[in-house]
């Protein structure tokens, strides 16, 4: 490892600091592909290590995680160069059968539907060392150490089904436990997860390598939430190449800037800390925060005179966020008392509605041309069902929503489409065509458009999201970022002025949530009203005007983004108040929620990068109608806020 | 966790529920072939009545599912002889008491019973079936099925794991039809434009089940599912004498009932 630039210092290692795997040059090239992504990853992995796996989209990360223990290129057809060896055995780990390397390595992945194969908590944690033929004895044993060390002891009858997201992959980490092996590889564990969720597997984690007999890779998006646990980084670059090795902090702090000009995101506390240091308010030597606490703590060690909470949590936060209320336009979404009921039994309606369960209950908004609101709220708030009752793909109850003019209750599906786009949280389900331009014609022919004016509209479309060169492609064959835009792009060319859309960043990293976002943004310029359902806060954070907490079907704060992320109705949602928000709680930027509204080397730069970050000139169009041209490789750089200050 | 549960753990299991699945599905098998060989409807009849007391005093339903599991049968056998009669020629019916007339629609006695005698088959053969449904649980056939008949266990776990699908691709396919609905597919009716509208959930409900079944697989083989030519039984399932006299009970039940045809009258004039 002294070989990397980048490392500055021992690497920390466990009591014993035993090298449980080695990788050599690893390259993968996956069947069918022309390169080899990751090209060549050299890393070992020793006790008490928990090492952080950073690059940008595509690099590789999840690819490298499989080949540890033997995933790639046994069970995913892969051709493999290099070595990966793994335990005290050197076993290889592209001959080695993938169930003898179990023993050494286990795994948790993205989906915590994937991993669940039996029907009770228990039977879940016994199958792993089912499978390696232990006694029974000892496969119970290490059952009931395993759950109690997740905190799931007391559930092991229940059907994992029913866990919660965060509980599922609780139980997953469980699993890895019994199977006793010292190597723990965790592939994007939060992505699917809830903000509690999030917080509720770290917690668990963090207890499990507490211990320090283990090695453990993360690969992770979201450093906000596993800064605090990781000892080790290794960045890859684009093409999959080691280009950073060394502690968390010398890395992330020490090489922020390498690792925003590579396209990998930082937490949000180090962004903050640079824009803060390079703007003179952090001194040069200062080191960059890795936490919300620790950037808090920088922050009132500067400030001799914090002021309180309470103060900074109304009037100025609004201002701050730039959202004046544009009082003189109607709004063009417009929902009074909706209440909405599900699951009640009866033969009449009426009656129906009276025995259902209260899904939303009296829920009220108004949404402005040129406004993005974004709809927060713990796992069955009703966030689904009142983006569903706005765009009319569950009617609501008649006389209770009126969008663009129309009542969704009553208008015809085809009416309602043309005004309101809605985009679904899997774009594959809303695929119907067979090529992504006919994808996109789809809208208009069932209009009854004539040709000339068809094509034209499609042509505009495919230019403005960035998808020309793939015009005769099945849109299943798209990347995720693609389809993602694609989705949107069918969603708005009949013409809406309003985007609905459910959960659109879920399951995917934070640059494609961020290209996504940075879309609205510009359709909200534009004079695009949109409704969002998500649950990444910094993101909401950053790009909301306005943000709608629902707790338990009923409105529990709505207002400018700014005002009501401070106002505290986030905690008491059940959700986490954004990182920026929390470590700049009680100093003099309360109330900030922007990154770009902290002060920053170029004040007045921050109005709109965004567009000019992701025009690539060597492929980018002329802009249409206030919307930035997206560069056609999916694999484009990405605004990341870093890369402004 | 929905009623249909393949799962459900059972408290305080009863004499049926103790068996070995196998034993009990092997005793009612003789009876389901029975039901529909034997020449009269009372084998049929004392078969139903026989099946639906073996579960009341040998299995502990679930409340929600008591109504299914006795009145279903016998339900079923009630609607079915009423519509199945009529496809009964109304010569061979002509003399028994007419019960009902409409025109020149005649619904006799005869016409009933002739439904009837089929209908109590296909009515005997659903309580017999029923038995072992609510006997065993999922997990348990499959051990059963592993441990004593030596099925690969590679084949019997990964069925056993593909239960899961069921619920996650019916919320999947609920969400396509929204999706597509929204899309202005959904116009049309009829059978045709139904159909129509079925192959085009197919292409995304596919594609998703294959990539989910891609990621099922890569998890079990991450956690050493095939790593052994065989895995721990943690629970074991023998095939114990019980479960012999159990069989042979059951066997002789059924035997008995084929007498039964002999001692009831025919109802139909000779």
């Amino acid at each position: 490892m002294s070989t990397r630039p980048a490392t500055s210092g021992p690497v920390r290692t466990g009591p014993s600091g035993t090298v449980l795997i080695r990788a050599d040059d690893v390259g993968v090239r996956h069947q069918g592909h022309a390169g080899f992504t990751p090209a060549a990853v050299s890393l070992t992995l020793s006790a008490g290590e928990v090492v952080l796996l950073l690059g940008p989209s595509g690099c590789g990360k999840s690819t490298f995680a499989l080949t540890l223990n033997g995933l790639v290129p046994q069970s995913v057809p892969a051709e493999l160069r290099g070595a990966v060896v793994v335990g005290p055995d050197h076993l290889d780990a592209t001959t080695t059968p993938v169930g003898r390397l179990a023993e050494h390595v286990a795994m948790v992945f993205q989906d915590p539907d994937a991993s669940v194969v039996t029907g009770s908590v228990l039977d879940e944690v016994c199958f792993g060392p089912e499978n390696l033929l232990l006694a029974p004895d000892e496969i119970l044993r290490r059952a009931e150490d395993a759950l109690r060390r997740v905190g799931l002891w007391e559930r092991r009858d229940d059907d994992p089904g029913i866990l919660s997201g965060g509980g599922r992959q609780r139980l997953a980490v469980a699993c890895a436990l019994a199977q006793a092996s010292p190597v723990l590889v965790l592939d994007e564990p939060t992505a699917n997860l809830d903000p509690a969720g999030i917080e509720e597997f770290y917690a668990t984690l963090t207890e499990v390598v507490a211990d320090g007999d283990r090695a453990v890779l993360l690969v992770e998006h979201n450093l906000d939430a596993c800064a605090d646990l990781v000892t080790r980084v290794v960045a890859l670059d684009r093409r999959g190449r080691v280009v950073l090795d060394g502690p968390a902090r010398d890395i992330l702090a020490g090489h922020a800037d390498e690792l925003a000009e590579l396209g990998v995101w930082l937490p949000t506390a180090t962004l903050a800390g640079r824009r803060l240091r390079d703007a003179g308010v952090l001194p040069p030597s200062s080191p960059l925060p890795l936490t919300p606490g620790e950037l808090n703590a920088l922050l009132t060690g500067e400030d001799a005179d914090p002021e309180p909470w309470s103060e900074t949590s109304s009037a100025p936060a609004a201002g701050i966020a730039g959202t004046p209320e544009p009082d003189a336009a109607p709004p063009v979404v417009q929902v009074d008392d909706l209440v909405v009921r599900r699951g009640g039994h009866g033969l009449t309606r009426r009656r129906r509605e009276a025995t259902g369960t209260v899904v939303l209950d009296r829920v009220s908004l108004r949404v402005r041309a040129g406004e993005l609101h974004a709809v927060v709220g713990v796992n069955g708030a009703g966030k689904s069902t009142l983006l569903r009752a706005i765009a009319g793909v569950e009617p609501p109850p008649p006389g209770a929503v009126r969008v663009a003019g129309l009542d969704p209750a009553r208008a015809d599906l085809r009416d309602l489409a043309s005004r309101v786009g809605y985009v679904f949280q899997n774009p594959e389900h809303q695929f119907v065509r067979h090529t992504v331009a006919e994808e996109l014609a789809h809208a208009l022919e069932l209009r009854g458009l004539d040709r000339a004016g068809t094509d034209a509209r499609v042509d505009d479309m495919l230019g403005r999201f960035g998808l020309r060169t793939h015009r005769a492609a099945h849109p299943f064959l798209l990347s995720g970022g693609q389809k993602r835009r694609l989705s949107v792009g069918t969603a708005l060319i009949g013409g809406a002025r309003i985007l609905v859309l459910d959960e659109p960043t879920f399951g995917q990293d934070r640059e494609r949530a961020a290209e996504l976002l940075t879309l609205l943004d510009d359709l909200v310029a534009a004079g695009t009203a949109v409704v969002v359902a998500t649950h990444d806060l910094q993101l909401v954070a950053e790009h909301a005007t306005h943000v709608l907490v629902l707790a338990g079907g009923r409105v529990a704060a709505h207002g400018p983004a700014a005002q009501v992320i401070a106002s505290g109705t986030l905690d008491d949602a059940g959700l986490r108040r954004p990182p920026l928000a929390e470590a700049l709680h009680g100093t003099r930027w309360s109330g900030v929620t922007r990154l770009a509204d902290l002060p920053g080397p170029d004040p007045a730069g921050h109005t709109e990068p965004d567009a000019t970050a992701l025009a690539d000139p060597g492929t980018a169009g002329p802009p249409t109608a206030g919307v930035a041209t997206l560069p056609e490789p999916d694999a484009a750089r990405h605004p990341n806020p870093g890369a402004r200050a | 966790m929905t009623a249909t549960s393949p799962y459900a753990r059972v408290e305080r299991p009863r004499l049926l529920q103790r068996a070995n699945p196998l034993a009990v599905a092997a005793a009612v098998a003789p009876g389901i072939v029975v039901a529909f060989t034997a020449p009269g409807p009372a084998t049929p009849c004392a078969l139903l009545v026989l099946a639906t007391l073996a579960v009341a005093a040998g299995v502990r339903v679930p409340t929600r599912h008591r109504v299914l599991v006795f009145a279903g049968p016998v339900l079923f056998t009630l609607f079915a002889s009423l519509t199945l009669g009529l496809w009964t020629p109304a010569d061979d019916v002509a003399g028994t008491p007419l019960l009902l007339a409409a025109g020149p629609f005649e619904y006799r006695l005869g016409t009933w019973l002739a439904g009837l005698a089929i209908s109590l088959r296909l009515g005997a053969v659903l309580a017999l079936a029923l038995v072992p449904g609510v006997a065993s649980t999922g997990p348990d056939v499959v051990r059963a099925a592993v441990q004593n008949l030596r099925v690969p266990y590679r084949i019997g776990y990964t069925a056993l794991a593909s239960f899961r699908f069921v619920p996650r691709f019916s919320r999947e396919l609920a969400q396509i039809r929204a999706a597509h609905r929204v899309r202005g597919t959904a116009r049309g009716r009829g059978p045709l434009a139904a159909i129509r509208r079925g192959t085009g959930y197919l292409v995304p409900l596919l594609a998703g089940a294959l990539r989910h079944a891609e990621r099922v697989a890569l998890a079990m083989d991450a956690r050493a599912f095939g790593a052994h030519p065989a895995r721990t039984e943690r629970i074991l399932l023998p095939f114990r004498g019980g479960d012999i006299v159990l069989v042979a009970v059951t066997w002789a039940l059924i035997a008995a009932a084929l007498w039964l045809p002999l001692s009831v009258p025919d109802v139909r004039p000779a």
